[in-house]
């Protein structure tokens, strides 16, 4: 008889996006081998049953908490609540654990699946995702995401390949059946790339990462250094 | 640890605050991370950029909460977490936040009203104090701040009867106005109090909201009242039409002080007016504005005259922090009021039915 391949005794990553329509978990090897993903339409209640579910996928899986080496998280751009959602509890499990928090741009694992998905190269797919209910952001690999305001339509040339997640009706028919194709590798994705920086030694963002917004009220910037501290127990 | 630890995390508005409390009473530690100066920038909070900062600066709070006071996991009896009303995006950063550690610690999770823990803020002790015996019951509390004004009383720990509350703007959103409106920046509180400090003739005349025999209170026509004020100073004064020109400081002075007694007046008149109907035998003042002196003043010469104790938490923990919401949690956890990881952001979470 032999031993199944991977059980709790291995060492594990764990992800998780709440970025797009769906709350994804994934736990993979340390390589960044799926050993289990589960994909739930998020339904604009993320929060409710993450962390039961992400129990479930670790038990599925033969995961123990205490073989979680590195937590990988989605950044964005996506929904704002999903993104909240999504980065505090995976700072509260990867704080809780002592373990290093991964950043990962929902957008890259986007890109990687859609490309893995069609055969396509990375660099020649053109991300669409939703931005509110009419802009949309465009990314594409390597650049930083853009907002494209409603009525606008990006500059496709004839090697682009158009992806849209998310956009049912906003967006071509192939591209959306693209971007659902895309939605469905997201989980692999992310425990690829994120054993990818995690073995190489990437920076542990658990203090400092915060969701990829492509939008900002106006008249604000990105900065978000000016808090004042107070420490008191006088 | 003789009594339970509670580890306890506030983000309903702009401020992150995580605080170690043992026994619903004693501060272990109370972590702040202020976004004033950042929203100082836009006068005012932008939703978002609060949500996003409670995410930047949460871990780091924490890490500073848990040096400071020394605790282990095994030492912490519960989670406990604000979990409304306020801001939607800023409560589900703490929430879930709150959530993962919990699960991952296995510590049971208390939601807490942000309300109830600008009450509870009166329980507090810091480390080093000597022992206070419990509030006695029934007692009258008033909370005022940036986003609340309301009167309540309590007979017993957890159980409210709401007295009085806003029609319209809270106080502290009156502060805010005015204070910008006098050139004086954001937030107003501190700043108002600054002024009027230096008011001589002390003869700036501003309405009072009465609202008949009622304990609600009203603000948003002393906010109408104040603009038709100092538009009329800055005409005196010569100012004309010119906006970027500032009142002369003895008149931003004393128009300071006669909105600030405005306030004070009808917040100290009716705290005082519902201690005495209620025969209440200590009196609580919260909320950000509680930090303002001569309120607190005021409201104390009062309760000396009732003779009642007056109870106001120090400025730090007038204003939002984890600690309050420590001393709330511990009594929730002590009713045996668990939350589960269902537990959700509710913005418009009221303190007590009518
Ligand atoms: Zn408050």
């Amino acid at each position: 008889m032999t031993a199944p391949r991977h059980d709790g005794r291995n060492r594990a990553i764990l992800a998780l996006d709440t970025a797009t329509s769906r709350v994804v978990i994934a736990v993979g090897s340390i390589d960044g081998a799926p050993l289990g993903v589960s994909y739930r339409l998020a339904e604009h209640r993320h929060g409710d049953h993450l962390l039961p579910a992400i129990g479930r996928v670790m038990g599925e899986a033969n995961v123990r908490r205490s073989r979680v080496e590195a937590i990988v998280v989605g950044t964005g751009p996506g929904a704002f609540t999903g993104l909240r959602v999504g980065i505090a509890t995976a700072k509260g499990v990867a704080h809780g654990l002592g373990r290093p928090l991964i950043g990962v741009a929902t957008s890259e694992a986007l890109i990687e699946a859609a490309a893995a998905a069609t055969g396509a190269a990375p660099a020649t797919i053109l991300l669409l995702l939703p931005a509110g209910p009419s802009d949309r952001t465009v990314c594409r690999l390597g650049e930083p995401p853009r907002l494209l305001r409603a009525g606008t339509e990006p500059d496709v040339t004839p090697d682009d390949v158009l992806v849209a997640v998310d956009l049912d009706g906003r967006a071509p028919a192939d591209a959306t059946a693209r971007g659902a194709a895309a939605l469905d590798g997201i989980g692999e994705q992310l425990l690829r790339l994120g054993a990818e920086r995690f073995a190489a030694g990437g920076e542990d963002m658990l203090a400092t990462l915060v969701p990829e917004y492509v939008t900002l009220p106006r008249g604000i910037t990105a900065s978000s250094g000016e808090v004042a501290w107070s420490s008191d127990r006088r | 640890m003789s009594e339970p630890l509670i580890l306890a995390i506030e983000s309903s508005c702009d401020e992150t605050g995580i605080a170690l409390v043992e026994g619903g009473r004693r501060i272990h530690a109370n972590v702040v991370a202020s976004q004033v100066a950042m929203h100082a920038a836009t006068g005012g909070i932008v939703p978002e950029v609060a949500a996003r900062a409670h995410l930047r600066w949460i871990v780091p709070v924490l890490d500073e909460a848990w040096a400071a006071s020394g605790a282990r996991w095994e030492d912490v009896a519960a989670i406990a977490v604000t979990y409304g009303p306020g801001l939607a995006g800023s409560l589900l950063v703490g929430i879930n936040f709150a959530k993962a550690l919990a699960w991952v610690h296995d510590k049971p999770l208390v939601g807490v009203n942000h309300l109830e823990g600008h009450i509870y803020a009166a329980w507090l002790l810091d480390l080093e104090a000597p022992d206070a015996p419990d509030l006695p019951f029934p007692l009258v509390a008033l909370v005022v701040s940036g986003g609340h004004t309301f009167l309540v009383e309590m007979r017993d720990h957890l159980t409210y009867r709401l007295l009085g509350q806003t029609v319209d703007d809270a106080a502290g959103e009156a502060f805010d106005k005015v204070g910008r409106l006098l050139g004086l920046g954001y937030p107003g509180g501190p700043a108002i109090m600054a002024a009027a400090a230096g008011a001589v003739r002390h003869d700036a005349v501003f309405p009072r909201a009465w609202l008949g025999d009622t304990f609600d209170f009203s603000f948003s026509g002393l906010k109408t009242a104040a603009r038709r004020i100092v538009d009329a100073a800055r005409r005196d004064a010569g100012l004309g039409d010119d906006a970027a020109a500032p009142l002369p400081g003895d008149v931003t002075a004393e128009l300071a002080w006669g909105f600030q007694d405005s306030v004070v007046d009808v917040l100290a008149t009716k705290t005082l007016r519902a201690a005495r109907e209620v025969g209440a035998r200590a009196i609580v003042v919260g909320g950000g504005v509680a930090a303002n002196g001569v309120l607190r003043d005021r409201i104390a010469r009062g309760a000396e005259g009732l003779g009642v104790p007056l109870i106001v938490p120090r400025p730090a923990l007038c204003t939002d922090n984890g600690a309050m919401i420590g001393a709330a949690g511990a009594r929730r956890f002590a009713a045996g009021e668990l939350a589960r990881f269902d537990l959700d952001a509710r913005p418009s979470l009221p303190l007590a039915p009518r």
